[in-house]
Formats: structure tokens, C-alpha cells, sequence
């Protein structure tokens, strides 16, 4: 069992490191539903996990279909953080305009 | 009401704008279209903007963000804040851009 979840750990880790090979990706996080961190590169780190996870609750209350899951980007002089919810994920992503 | 309609008159020219709201910290000062009297919208809008008030990159005091977007499948909310308020318009999602994560 604990190497069923080391592989499922280092396959997130091997993909929030190909999410950072994008020249316009400066950051990325992915949160439980309780906000934990469960891994990040670059610009987002563990204080950003509950904002996070938070929005994308909140967003999911702005649509009563099931299916269809929200994406919430938030623009600032310092790039666009794009959260969308994956199953019980939550995934942020930080990019800058290239 | 003089004041209401100056408030809106950029809002109802925005184009594929379907309906938008006007919300403060006491209530929603106005609305329009598909967003006419949502309550339900106009409070978890509120509560986004809050959340994403609590967003920082830096330790810049700077606003988090100058404008929220909560896109779905087939349209989107456009958020932005000045002065105290809180501008919400619902637009046609035409797919512009798509977003690649």
C-alpha cells in the first residue's frame, strides 16, 4: 500500500514539474478539498492552499450542474492565477503573459 | 434613480453582456438581465471577492487582482471592484481563447 502511494506521489511530482516547463507558467499548487498542500512549484506554495481551495467551493455554488466545473482566473499586474477543481483536487496555476 | 443609472451605463454596453449586478457591502444597489434580483449570485460573488482579497503573490500591498473571471461551459462572470463596489457582468462564453492548465 505505502508503494502504491509513493508512486501516485512521484507521478503529481513528475507532472507539476512538466506544468512548469511552460515558459508562461511561473507557479503551480494542488490542494485537497481541505485546502492541504499537495504539491508545489515555483510562485505558489502552502500559504495559498486554503484561498485556493476556497474559491474553487465557492465558485462550484455559482452553477447547479454537476458536470460542469468552474474555472476562476484572477488578473493582477503579476500574471493570471487560473483554480479549477479536478475530481477532489484542486489545481492553481500562475502564469504570466508571454 | 439618477445615481443607479450612472453606475450602470457603462455596464449595459459591454457586448455579449447577458446581465450584470452592482453589489456593496449593504446589498445589491442594482441588476439587470439574467442577474436581475439573484441574491444567490450576488452573495457568492461576495464571498469570492473576499477569498480572492486574501490572495497575495507578494508582500506588495497591492490589490490581489484587478479583475476575477469564473468561467463555465457556456458563459462566464466577469468581477471587478471600484470604489467599494462590486461589478459583476454575465457574458456569452464564445471560446475565445481557450485555456490550457
Amino acid at each position: 500500500n505505502s508503494q502504491i502511494m509513493i508512486l501516485m506521489e512521484s507521478t503529481l511530482e513528475q507532472h507539476l514539474d512538466d506544468t512548469m516547463k511552460n515558459p508562461a507558467v511561473v507557479g503551480v499548487l494542488c490542494t485537497d478539498q481541505q485546502g492541504h498542500n499537495l504539491g508545489c512549484r515555483g510562485s505558489l506554495s502552502d500559504e495559498h492552499g486554503g484561498v485556493v481551495s476556497v474559491l474553487a467551493k465557492q465558485a462550484a455554488a455559482l452553477t447547479r450542474d454537476p458536470t460542469d466545473s468552474p474555472t476562476v482566473c484572477l488578473e493582477s499586474e503579476s500574471g493570471t492565477i487560473l483554480v479549477r477543481n479536478h475530481g477532489t483536487i484542486t489545481v492553481a496555476v500562475h502564469k504570466i503573459a508571454s | 434613480m439618477q445615481t443607479t443609472a450612472a453606475l450602470t451605463a457603462g455596464l449595459e454596453r459591454i457586448p455579449d453582456q447577458l446581465g450584470y449586478l452592482v453589489i456593496s457591502e449593504d446589498g445589491v444597489l442594482a441588476s439587470a438581465g439574467e442577474l436581475e434580483n439573484d441574491e444567490h449570485t450576488a452573495a457568492v460573488m461576495m464571498q469570492m471577492v473576499r477569498t480572492a482579497s486574501r490572495f497575495s503573490l507578494s508582500e506588495s500591498s497591492e490589490v490581489p487582482f484587478k479583475r476575477m473571471s469564473v468561467i463555465l461551459e457556456d458563459f462566464a462572470y466577469v468581477v471587478t471592484v471600484s470604489g467599494q463596489k462590486v461589478f459583476v457582468v454575465k457574458r456569452q462564453n464564445n471560446q475565445q481563447e481557450p485555456i490550457s492548465v
